[in-house]
């Protein structure tokens, strides 16, 4: 009798937990080059699914604008060139990483380690070349 | 009693990882302690951020000198940690004890010339690594900034070296050069 109630919860969490990790995923347009005026610098800032941390949603900045970043999305921040950018994101930690902004593109890839409450946010500026092969299999732009 | 040797292994385990919390990373004393200081000859820059150069040749800049600085950075960024399966189970990991490390390697390159003359060439090369624990990370930035100014004073040092030679040179080449 015993035996059969322990055994309930568990089909019950392993039938329920394709249905969340599905559910993290972030929905939208596959990868598309960012129109930019002349004179500006094209930051990527990408995150490959992971389901670790997939509900974590914290917000990046880079220079003024922000955007929340969910498993499998990219944002694509305009900034100005010729000018040092900031790109931050933080949790229980932070990360931050300066950019000497020249009218380029750029890639950051956002991953999350081990942390206490909540996982560690890192962001690692990626080589154009990985990062294009990357961020065309991995991302969608967010809905 | 058990409880007791518990708590006393706990206040331990405490006690020794609290001497291995992340730490800044320190220049080399020779590195850190020599004081920057122009050089007898004045540049300009072809390649570079006038923000982001070593000391000496940031003292020794000018728009209008015939002679070529191009300086370049580049940071190449590695990594290391502690595998889960040990960190984990480890009580001193939930103490604050590090789990691995964020590593920045920097490579400097100077060039100095003038007109078609290569005069010198420098280049350096300095890695810093900073720990990570389960609370406290250092950032990029934080890991690019300290990589940076570990690998400008060796140009600076290797330039200082080399001055009074440049400085011959370039008096015998075009004497009104020299500021």
């Amino acid at each position: 009798m015993n035996h059969r109630f322990a055994t309930i919860p568990i089909l019950a969490a392993l039938l329920l937990a394709p249905i969340f990790a599905i559910g993290c995923a972030v929905q939208g347009r596959p990868f598309e080059k960012a129109s930019s005026p002349p004179g500006n610098a094209v930051i990527y800032v990408y995150r490959p699914y992971n389901y670790a941390s997939s509900l974590l949603k914290p917000a990046v900045t880079c220079g003024g604008e922000s955007a929340s970043i969910g498993p499998g999305g990219y944002h694509a921040f305009v900034v100005p060139a010729k000018h040092t950018v900031e790109c931050t994101v933080e949790t229980e930690t932070a990360d931050q990483v300066e950019i000497h902004a020249e009218p380029r593109t750029y890639y950051i890839k956002e991953d999350f380690g081990w942390g206490v409450l909540r996982g560690h946010p890192h962001l690692n500026p990626i080589d154009a070349d990985q990062a294009q092969t990357e961020i065309q299999s991995c991302c969608v732009l967010e809905n | 009693m058990t409880k007791y040797t518990i708590a006393a292994l706990g206040f331990a385990v405490a006690l020794a990882s609290f001497g291995c919390a992340v730490q800044q990373p320190t220049l080399p004393p020779e590195i850190a302690q020599t004081p920057a200081r122009p050089l007898p000859f004045k540049g300009r820059l072809f390649d570079g951020d006038p923000q982001e150069l070593p000391p000496a040749v940031a003292m020794s800049l000018s728009n209008d000198s015939p002679v070529i600085f191009s300086y370049r950075e580049e940071l190449t960024h590695d990594e290391s940690h502690t595998p889960l399966w040990i960190s984990a189970f480890d009580p001193a990991t939930y103490a604050g004890t590090a789990t691995g490390e964020y590593g920045v390697t920097a490579f400097a390159s100077l060039s100095i010339s003038e007109g078609d003359t290569v005069l010198a060439d420098y280049t350096a090369k300095e890695r810093v690594a900073m720990p990570y624990s389960m609370f406290k990370e250092p950032t990029h930035k934080e890991l690019d900034r300290a990589a940076r100014d570990a690998v400008r004073p060796k140009i600076d040092q290797k330039l200082y070296g080399d001055a009074d030679r440049l400085a011959q040179t370039i008096a015998s080449s075009a004497p009104t050069s020299i500021k």
